[in-house]
């Protein structure tokens, strides 16, 4: 399989004007069995789109029975059968949607559809690749990716139904296959489905690491790489080391239910059985789950921060404001991201002293999270402010990201989180900062990369549309999550009217309904703008957003191996946009520093006094003006 | 054809293609430090351990994938001399010596299982004996592969770097499962 890709590099090198006649692809090459990065993108995204759909949709199944319990939708029944009896959901089949609502969004959505779409169309494109280390193995997992997706879906086709232990899957629930109609084939085709989704993953994040590491074009130093390749190689990274505990602990807990050992188990009564399980605890399953879990949300956050600080620079026209912080603080949130688990488990009977530690790394993540947030409002600030439809998205990634990051430091409190542990205020909180930032910021990046990925442009006003439905729609959901929480009102709980304390949310719950329920039909107007743009949209220019980055040289065309004959040099940073002294408002990285002496500064020449004695020659010779003042 | 097809080999850039392996290694390491980090705590919060005099068996097999690892090396060696025999001869020894590992390995389990120390069992860090050998064995499944690719490649004559490429993979991976296991047994032996 690598000989193919290997004769496509030698061919571009060496004969740039040959077209790509002799290489026969076929349908199943070209868009099934791809190993071109740029069609695997593709893959990911629209796999990742269509997972999304259906997540949302059972979010408005669930969010139906919260607003109406004791109403019946008979055409429920029509579609759900026996799960909707009479026109109601029943609670079992409410858990699995809520469980598989969650499991979609994290990681198929999130991590597979965001990761797997950016990573693999930018960090070829953008660092001057002709494609990724091992295309083959790029290849593979989207099918890996795939497979999961069909068995995840295909629990919603057996008897007794999908897996309802939440997207945590706590044990006892899930490791006793008799416990609850979803604990039993449902929860083991979810265990085989993340097993696989874990495998793609890896697949992926070893391919981003090795490709960053190993393939940068000449003169992409790390320090000259965009914002976008650093966010998406520290996320790898993560997935890379948090990933495998995931798996060694989902094999326990396959363990447990399908063999009868007893890591996770002990002292259970079933009913009048005495089950002969001893000696395990679960809660060894929620540090190993969330060893993971917790990284987790940062590899779904980080790569829509990367897109983010891309675009908001190229639509500031400014430079990105602090660079290096922006880099230092994803580091920063990389590592203290593997020392904060704890804080899911303040109320698991932890030893306070350990709280008390997790509180505390808990609360530094605030530390370079507001970095961030700072660094994206100074460059916002007095810049040249372009609104296309992807700058809303991420400058709506940035509104979430403070509104959501600030009820983080609320539940980082080992003491507050006694109170708020498990009501809806957690619910509220990981909405905002972790799913509604994120996929903002995956929908800034299809908004804005869209044209690089199919040559055509998307239709503006209908993302105007689309934001802005969206934007107001996803407050009024989780923003009054927030007071239901503060009330102690649980999360996952079936019918809010058997608890006199919870009845007067209901109306609350209904006003949220009718949110989410606009807020899914605004993204009819991004589907259809999305696949109607993809045949019929506007020829995209090559450089449509007037960026800097590399991915904007290459032929619109596509090809395999991204440039025809050499690929480009690379001689400065990303974002020298608006220069004082340069012709045009951004400089690509491309250009050379000999090509803009007008408006080269002492600092871009990193100390090479060869460069500083040419530029002063230069100055002296053409600027005599300026050098008077 | 030919002509072109020497020359790309000239071109092949292996550095990235053997980073993966580098990276797979890494992450495979993290998932054994996860079942030992769980035997800690386990340990730790129970006051007891597998608390087993390990079988024999387990102490022959380190022995034979230690010996493996030394032909592997001296294959990877005859190939820089460009012995392709040598190698061969080297390869096959490591890929009988790594089958032996799995028949010894089988054979610890049943004497663990006549002592009683069986996987379904009370005590989770004797199922965890199971559960990491297991899985390391395979590891050990995956690493024949690996040497089979680079067997294949001795005998199918492929161009000098791609076959050292290969040769260098097998290393990489072999070598790992090699610690990876004497990391395993020595902490299996300290925490009994």
């Amino acid at each position: 399989m690598s000989t193919i890709s290997l004769q496509d590099t030698h061919h571009h090198d060496n004969h740039d004007d040959h077209g790509h006649g002799h290489h026969q692809e076929t349908f199943l090459t070209k868009y099934i069995f791809s190993q071109d990065h740029k069609m695997i993108a593709k893959q990911f995204l629209i796999t990742g789109i269509i997972m999304a759909v259906i997540a949302m949709g059972l979010s408005i199944l669930f969010r139906l029975q919260l607003a109406w319990p004791d109403q019946s939708f008979p055409i429920l029944e029509t579609f759900l059968g026996k799960w909707a009896e009479g026109g109601r959901i029943r609670p079992d089949f409410y858990l699995a949607l809520v469980t598989i609502h969650g499991t979609i969004m994290v990681f198929f959505v999130l991590t597979a559809g965001l990761s797997g779409t950016f990573s693999n169309l930018l960090i070829p494109l953008q660092l001057g690749a002709r494609d990724m280390a091992s295309p083959f193995l790029n290849m593979l997992s989207y099918w890996f990716f795939f497979s999961a997706c069909v068995i995840m879906m295909g629990s919603f086709f057996i008897q007794t139904g999908p897996a309802s232990a939440g997207w945590t899957v706590y044990p006892p629930l899930s490791a006793l296959p008799k416990a609850i109609d979803g604990s039993a084939l449902g929860m083991t085709m979810w265990l085989i489905s993340m097993v696989l989704f874990v495998a793609s993953s890896l697949m992926g994040g070893i391919n981003y690491v090795s490709t960053v590491l190993n393939m940068r074009t000449k003169g992409m130093d790390l320090w000259k790489m965009p914002l976008t390749i650093w966010a998406f190689f520290l996320t790898a990274i993560l997935g890379i080391l948090s990933f495998p505990v995931l798996v060694a602990g989902v094999v326990l807990l396959v363990f447990d239910r399908s063999f009868g050992t007893s890591f996770y188990l002990s002292d259970i009564v079933m009913g009048t059985q005495i089950l002969p399980n001893e000696g395990g605890s679960p809660i060894l399953w929620q540090h190993l789950f969330w060893f993971l879990g917790h990284p987790e949300v940062y590899i779904v956050i980080m790569p829509a921060l990367g897109i983010s600080s891309e675009i908001i620079s190229v639509n500031s026209r400014k430079p990105i404001f602090g660079y290096h912080a922006m880099i230092y603080s994803l580091i920063g949130i990389t590592i203290l991201s593997f020392i904060v688990w704890g804080h899911h488990m303040f109320v698991t009977g932890m030893n306070p002293l350990l709280g008390g530690v997790f509180m505390i790394t808990t609360l530094i993540i605030a530390v370079p999270s507001a970095v961030k947030t700072f660094n994206y409002l100074a460059t916002l600030w007095r810049g040249n402010i372009r609104f296309t439809p992807a700058m809303l998205f991420a400058i709506g990634l940035v509104s979430f990201f403070i509104s959501g990051g600030l009820t983080g430091i609320f539940l980082g409190n080992a003491s507050l989180d006694i109170n708020l542990h498990d009501t809806y205020f957690v619910v509220a909180h990981f909405h905002l900062v972790m799913g509604s930032a994120a996929i903002f910021g995956m929908l800034a990046g299809v908004y804005h990369w869209f044209p690089r990925m199919f040559g055509k442009m998307m239709n503006a006003k209908l993302g105007y549309l689309h934001f802005w439905l969206t934007f107001i729609c996803a407050y009024l959901v989780f923003f009054p999550l927030h007071f239901l929480g503060l009330d102690g009102v649980p999360r996952r709980y079936y019918a809010f009217t058997e608890f006199e304390f919870m009845q007067k949310w209901l109306t609350v719950n209904v006003f949220v309904t009718w949110a989410a329920i606009i807020a899914a039909l605004a993204q009819v107007a991004f589907l259809f703008n999305f696949f109607y743009s993809i045949f019929k949209g506007k020829k995209a220019p090559q450089n449509p957003w007037e960026a800097n980055t590399l991915e904007w040289t290459a032929p619109v065309e596509h090809l395999h191996g991204n440039w025809p004959g050499e690929i480009p040099t690379v001689y400065r940073w990303p974002y020298d946009y608006s220069k004082p002294g340069a012709e045009t408002d951004f400089i690509p990285q491309t250009v050379p520093f000999s090509q803009t002496m007008s408006s080269n500064l002492p600092h871009d020449f990193e100390g090479n006094t060869e460069a500083e004695q040419i530029q002063k020659d230069w100055e002296a010779a053409n600027k005599p003006a300026e050098k008077a003042e | 054809m030919v002509h072109t097809l020497q020359q790309q080999e000239v071109k092949f850039d292996a550095k990235p293609k053997k980073f993966v392996v580098w990276l797979f290694v890494v992450s495979s390491t993290i998932m054994f430090g996860g079942w030992t980090s769980y035997y800690i705590v386990f340990s730790a919060s129970k006051g007891k351990g597998h608390g087993l005099v390990l079988p024999d068996a387990f102490m022959y097999s380190t022995a034979v994938l230690v010996a493996s690892s030394v032909f592997l090396f001296l294959a990877t060696r005859a190939l820089r001399n460009g012995e392709r025999g040598f190698q061969q001869l080297f390869l096959w020894i490591t890929l009988a010596l790594g089958v032996v590992f799995g028949v010894l390995q089988f054979q610890a389990w049943s004497s663990l299982y006549q002592s009683g120390a069986a996987l379904i069992n009370n005590n989770a860090a004797i199922s965890l004996i199971y559960v990491v050998s297991g899985f390391h064995l395979l590891h050990i499944l995956a690493g024949i592969c690996f040497i089979l690719n680079s067997l294949v490649g001795s005998y199918k004559d492929i161009p000098s770097d791609k076959a050292i490429y290969r040769q260098e993979i097998t290393s990489i991976f072999w070598h790992f499962i090699d610690i990876l296991w004497i990391y395993l047994y020595v902490f299996l032996l300290l925490n009994s």
